[in-house]
């Protein structure tokens, strides 16, 4: 399966080869595919969507079942053991971790790492003011707030994440941008206005919100079409452990 | 020429080891073939006041050879002259050599290429005692021709053989998008051939920069109805084809050919004309753009 640029230029200076390694937040496997590439002795795909886990067990594990174990689990409590990963990579993870959940998810990714383990971070920094994506997740997350009280969608800058990270005793090593401008193309502006309104319409009836926010919805989708904007980027972690 | 003072200059590479720099994009003159003999004339000098130097053509291509000549035989000094020819033994190469001196009104080409190598057994034949590449031998010792060159939308690792059989190659042509290079499979790994082609210090030419993708089948766009003459689907904004011109010319390659249908061919000049180079952040960016459009995955929310 085709490794996404992005996903190698995030690893390509991580000691990959022969390591234990966790991705955190298996979406379709694209990392996974890149560990397993660059010589990963053994991946845990975890991720708490039971449809992806799935996808996973479909694209990548197929070809390398002995070395990949795909674990439909939370993030916040994962079957792993502590200090049992080489490598923990949670690429495009955190922009679906609310802001309540990222501290309980941070702790579990650094008690099932190893005392001298590396972290490798790749999120998106918040879309500037004049994006046009930006008022389509600004709806997504409104209509999401409605339906169930948790945004959507949070795009932390790259100096969030990594003071969170820091308070876990993760020293910083690099950052590197992946991709700038970054290109939401009408697959993701589909997919973003599909699940915005499917949260709009799993709100209250009774608030008359959701029918206003549909509307919006409707109008900035026409509108957008595709965009590149914004910026992703990479930040790599060393366990403060290994000494 | 007229051409403004603050018109910025076409950024220009060593072509190989021809000794010729060309610009950072060849005029694929297939583009005159659906003009009339002023259009083309027009195009030819819209063309030149762009600064380009490297122009590119073959008998296949309609009358484009005929339509060329006038504006080529005008401005011969200023323009480094490709034609190829699909033949694969001596007298069909020869024959057509002549032919497209003949049709084009000049006395030399400057690069001679084998057109569309597709298979193992062509490579054979063009390679054996009274293939192809003995007429273009024949006719650089002449001095009909100056350089040979071989272009291919087959296999990569076809070309990287004939890069590595043909001792005198000095060009390659071949297609790279970022639609293709999104494919990790060995048949469209054309990155291959860059890095091969640069070993051997050829000129690289790339074909193919602007296409989109395949037409939708014929039952939902006959062929009379595509807005466009090329094969395939071009991108047709003048933001995408700076963005695709910028991307292809990042890759380590000589030049980038513009796509075939003569509407799309002043957009390609104007992107060349701005090209700055692209960092890697955004090649990744157009990388993963494509990667998103032609993927199997449906959905996919992330990069």
């Amino acid at each position: 399966m085709d490794v996404p640029e992005t996903v190698r230029t995030a690893l390509d200076d991580r000691p990959v080869e022969g390591s234990v390694c966790l991705e955190a937040g298996a979406g379709v496997g694209n990392t996974t595919a890149g560990l397993l590439e660059a010589g990963a002795s053994r991946v845990y795909a975890v991720t708490n969507d039971h449809e992806h886990a799935e996808t996973v067990r479909d694209r990548v594990g197929a070809d390398d079942p002995g070395r990949v174990a795909t674990i439909a689990a939370d993030l916040r409590s994962t079957p792993l053991p502590d200090d049992s990963v080489d490598l923990v990579t949670a690429h495009g993870l955190f922009n679906v971790v609310s802001p309540a959940d990222r501290p309980a998810v941070a702790a579990e990714l650094t008690r099932v790492a190893s005392p001298d383990a590396h972290l490798v971070v790749d999120d998106y920094d918040p879309l500037p003011d004049d994006a046009a994506m930006r008022d389509l997740f600004a709806v997504e997350n409104a209509a999401a707030e409605l339906a169930s009280g948790d945004p959507a969608l949070t795009f932390y800058p790259a100096e969030g994440l990594r003071r969170l990270f820091a308070g876990y005793g993760w020293a910083f090593d690099r950052e590197r941008t992946l991709l700038e401008p970054v290109p939401w193309t009408e697959s993701h502006v589909t997919a973003h206005a599909d699940a915005a309104r499917e949260s709009a319409a799993a709100a209250s009836p009774d608030s008359g919100l959701a029918g206003a926010l549909t509307t919006e919805i409707d109008r900035i989708t026409a509108e957008i079409g595709s965009e590149s904007a914004g910026r992703m980027y990479s930040l790599a972690f060393r366990l403060d452990g290994a000494e | 020429m007229l051409v403004p003072a603050d018109r910025p200059r076409m950024e220009t590479r060593p072509l190989g080891e021809t000794g010729h720099d060309s610009t950072v994009t060849t005029f694929g003159a297939i583009a005159l073939n659906w003009l009339e003999q002023e259009g083309a004339n027009q195009m030819v000098e819209a063309v030149l006041d762009a600064g380009v130097n490297h122009f590119d053509v073959a008998p296949t291509y309609g009358d484009a050879e005929l339509k060329l000549g006038p504006k080529l035989r005008q401005h011969r000094e200023e323009v480094f002259l490709g034609c190829k020819t699909g033949e694969r033994d001596y007298d069909g190469a020869r024959h057509k050599l002549e032919r497209s001196l003949n049709r084009l009104g000049v006395d030399t080409i400057d690069l001679y290429q084998v057109h569309g190598l597709e298979t193992r057994d062509e490579l054979d034949q063009i390679t054996s005692d009274g293939g192809a590449l003995d007429a273009f031998r024949e006719a650089r010792d002449e001095g009909l021709v100056e350089h040979l060159g071989l272009t291919s939308h087959g296999d990569p690792d076809l070309i990287v053989d004939a890069i590595d059989r043909i001792d005198d190659l000095e060009t390659v042509m071949f297609p790279l998008n970022p639609v293709v290079m999104a494919k990790d499979d060995a048949e469209h790994d054309y990155e291959a051939v860059v890095e091969r082609a640069n070993e051997e210090n050829l000129g690289t030419l790339v074909i193919k920069a602007f296409a989109r993708g395949p037409w939708p089948d014929t039952d939902e766009l006959p062929e009379e109805d595509r807005p466009y003459a090329n094969w395939y689907q071009p991108v047709d904004r003048p933001d995408e084809i700076r963005e695709r011109f910028a991307f292809a010319a990042s890759q380590d390659v000589t030049s980038v050919v513009n796509p075939g249908d003569p509407k799309l061919v002043s957009m390609v000049l104007d992107a060349a004309e701005r090209f700055e180079g692209m960092d890697e952040a955004a090649q990744r960016s157009v990388l993963e753009g494509a990667r998103h459009d032609d993927s199997p995955v449906p959905q996919q929310l992330h990069h």
